[in-house]
């Protein structure tokens, strides 16, 4: 899974796809060792929170943050639904009652991909330009399914060459077995959003007791 | 003085809080605020405040260390003055061993901060909150020793609920809590001539808190059940002249149930708080005293900016308070509320602006109704008000503080 996305960076191409951690600019990255491709945004919270320490796989995470700055103000927005300064007073609270330790934050994508890259159970945030090399990208917005297949989307050449871009919303319906049933375009440029629906609709998840029904985003272009 | 010595420290460890030992990381962190307090009629919280005070110190340190995945070692030293009270005596704050099986399980033992609503816990941390007095409903500054801390153990975790109905987060704990040498309940004692030697015992209780769908929004729900004893030596009321003679007290019913919730929308964060304490004591084997304290509050705090906060608040707290038995002629009953004995009403402003990430200074007024009495202190302390009291008391704070 991660093999082809390295080689579409490698080649220089301009696409970047992945689903939801990749909206707003961002992608989640985890250590090798994180056995999940998926995370889902309530998991994902509790984790950057320091209430969960492992994921439902049984996994051992430790959430690194990423220094005051654009990249983690949009993270902490978009996923944990907090300013800056209410996560300060969240972990000094954790810290100076003795429930916690503060938590890692480093400087820059290429110090948290670093640092993610040889720590064990290591998640962290960074840009969506990063170089995410000798990491995983984690997939965000379906709660309990684990991605098996991901089919990347094509990226139309003229738009490409007109740098039209930006991110494309979906509602998908996954049948129990895990294949996608259905993808309805909620939000983003028509034609990416037929060429993102062709690709998710060849998408397998994990099987599950029941369908799922989720939302995911996929970005095209560096926006 | 010792405030400007932690502030040259706090400025010198900013840059050194981490390390290693046996590849492990160490962490040093700490914190010290300075608070000067004026009332315009009554002296308040043990200090002479009504010339102004500056008698309102404390400081803290603390290390800790992930020695594995699932297991955390750490302990705090925390001190202070306020007035009569802590007189700079130090004192073990917490010290744990903190043990997490699962997200849903772990484990904490030692001396552990007791989880009592919203900021039992972290009450000392003037840095952490917008006002420089949590409401004095609640947080009683002078009873902080009450609830702080047990020596025992924890039982906690986190579980996710299904069908996206948030998560809960849950503790249990059991354990012995012992006040302070020189805590508030032990100072009141002293007015009516009495010595207490020690005041402790079993502390037991729950707290759960669910984060709910609606983005924000917390509530929650804690119950503490005590067995408290205090043994010391008292002046006989019924023969003064006789000197002092053994003291003691015990629960035969303490228990403290309190709801909170909060409420954060970008800048701004509502909280509100409602506890109910219910102390009946048997005193000296001979009297019985049953004591109904009810407080809450509604509080507002707003983030103009990065560095500057603003917030106020309406605390409200009651007692009613009956004695029995052969004490009953020298402590008469109290129940009605509406008397400045039975209430103390404080509506509060605040504002804080955080010169840097580690310095800020807040300023804040209250405006109290009341001043409560009874069985149980309030804050209103007859060794410094010896003219007696006045029906209502405004308060200047300010304070200041780092912490790294």
């Amino acid at each position: 899974m991660k093999c082809p996305k390295l080689l579409l960076v490698a080649a220089g191409l301009a696409i970047l796809v992945s689903v939801d951690s990749l909206a707003d600019g961002i992608k989640v990255i985890a250590n090798s060792s994180v056995k999940a491709d998926t995370i889902s945004e309530d998991e994902l919270k509790l984790v950057f929170l320091g209430e969960r320490i492992s994921l439902t796989d049984g996994t051992h995470v430790e959430p690194v943050f990423m220094k005051e700055g654009p990249v983690d103000r949009a993270f902490l927005r978009k996923y944990l639904g907090v300013t800056e300064d209410d996560l300060q007073i969240h972990y000094r609270t954790l810290l100076f009652t003795g429930r916690g330790s503060m938590p890692k934050v480093l400087e820059s994508d290429a110090a948290v991909v670093a640092y993610v890259a040889e720590t064990r159970g290591a998640i962290g945030y960074v840009s969506a330009s990063a170089n995410a090399l000798g990491v995983k990208i984690l997939a965000i917005g379906v709660p309990g399914r684990r991605l098996i297949t991901r089919v990347e989307p094509d990226y139309p050449e003229t738009l490409k060459q007109l740098n039209i871009g930006g991110t494309v919303r979906l509602r998908i319906s996954i049948s129990a077995k895990g294949n996608v049933e259905n993808a309805l375009l909620l939000g983003g440029n028509p034609i990416l959003g037929e060429s993102a629906s062709m690709a998710v609709k060849q998408w397998i998840y994990a099987a599950s007791r029941s369908p799922t029904v989720a939302e995911i985003s996929i970005t095209f272009g560096e926006h | 003085m010792i405030f400007a010595y932690f502030l040259c420290l706090g400025q010198v460890a900013l840059h050194a809080q981490e390390f290693k030992l046996f590849d492990r990381e160490v962490q040093i962190h700490g914190f010290a605020s300075q608070g000067f307090i004026y009332t315009n009629e009554n002296n308040w919280l043990t200090m002479n405040t009504s010339q102004g005070s500056g008698a309102f110190t404390d400081f803290g340190i603390n290390v800790s260390t992930n020695v594995s995945d699932s297991l955390r070692v750490g302990a705090q030293l925390y001190d202070r003055n306020l007035g009569q009270l802590g007189q700079y005596h130090p004192a073990l704050d917490w010290a744990v061993v903190d043990y997490r099986v699962k997200s849903w399980l772990g484990v904490r033992g030692g001396k552990v901060k007791t989880t009592l609503g919203l900021y039992t816990d972290s009450q000392d941390f003037d840095f952490l909150h917008t006002f420089a007095l949590l409401p004095q409903s609640i947080y009683r500054i002078d009873l902080r020793d009450d609830t702080i801390a047990h020596v025992g153990g924890d039982i906690y975790g986190n579980v996710t609920l299904q069908h996206k109905l948030g998560d809960l987060s849950y503790t249990g704990y059991v354990g012995h809590r012992n006040d302070g040498e020189h805590g508030g309940y032990r100072y009141y004692f002293s007015s009516f001539g009495a010595q207490i030697k020690s005041y402790g015992g079993l502390q037991y209780g729950a707290d759960l808190r669910w984060r709910t769908p609606l983005k924000g929004l917390l509530i929650g729900v804690s119950r503490m059940n005590e067995d408290i004893t205090a043994k010391g030596s008292a002046i006989n009321p019924f023969n003064p002249g006789e000197g002092l003679v053994p003291y003691s007290e015990f629960s035969k019913s303490d228990w403290t149930n309190q709801f909170y919730g909060e409420y954060t929308k970008g800048r701004l964060r509502i909280d509100s708080e409602y506890r109910r304490y219910w102390r009946n004591q048997i005193l000296n084997g001979t009297s019985e005293s049953f004591a109904d304290v009810r407080g809450w509050y509604v509080s507002g705090a707003y983030r103009v900016c990065k560095r500057v906060q603003i917030g106020s608040y309406y605390s409200r707290y009651t007692i009613a308070n009956v004695v029995t038995g052969a004490l009953s002629v020298f402590y008469p009953s109290a129940t009605d509320t509406n008397l400045p004995t039975g209430h103390e009403y404080d509506k509060v402003l605040t504002g804080r602006v955080d010169l840097n990430r580690f310095w800020y200074v807040k300023v804040e007024g209250h405006f109290m109704n009341g001043y409560g009495s009874g069985p149980y202190p309030t804050g209103f302390y007859s060794q410094v008000n010896p003219q007696g009291l006045k029906p209502t008391t405004n308060a200047l704070v300010v304070k200041t503080g780092i912490n790294f």
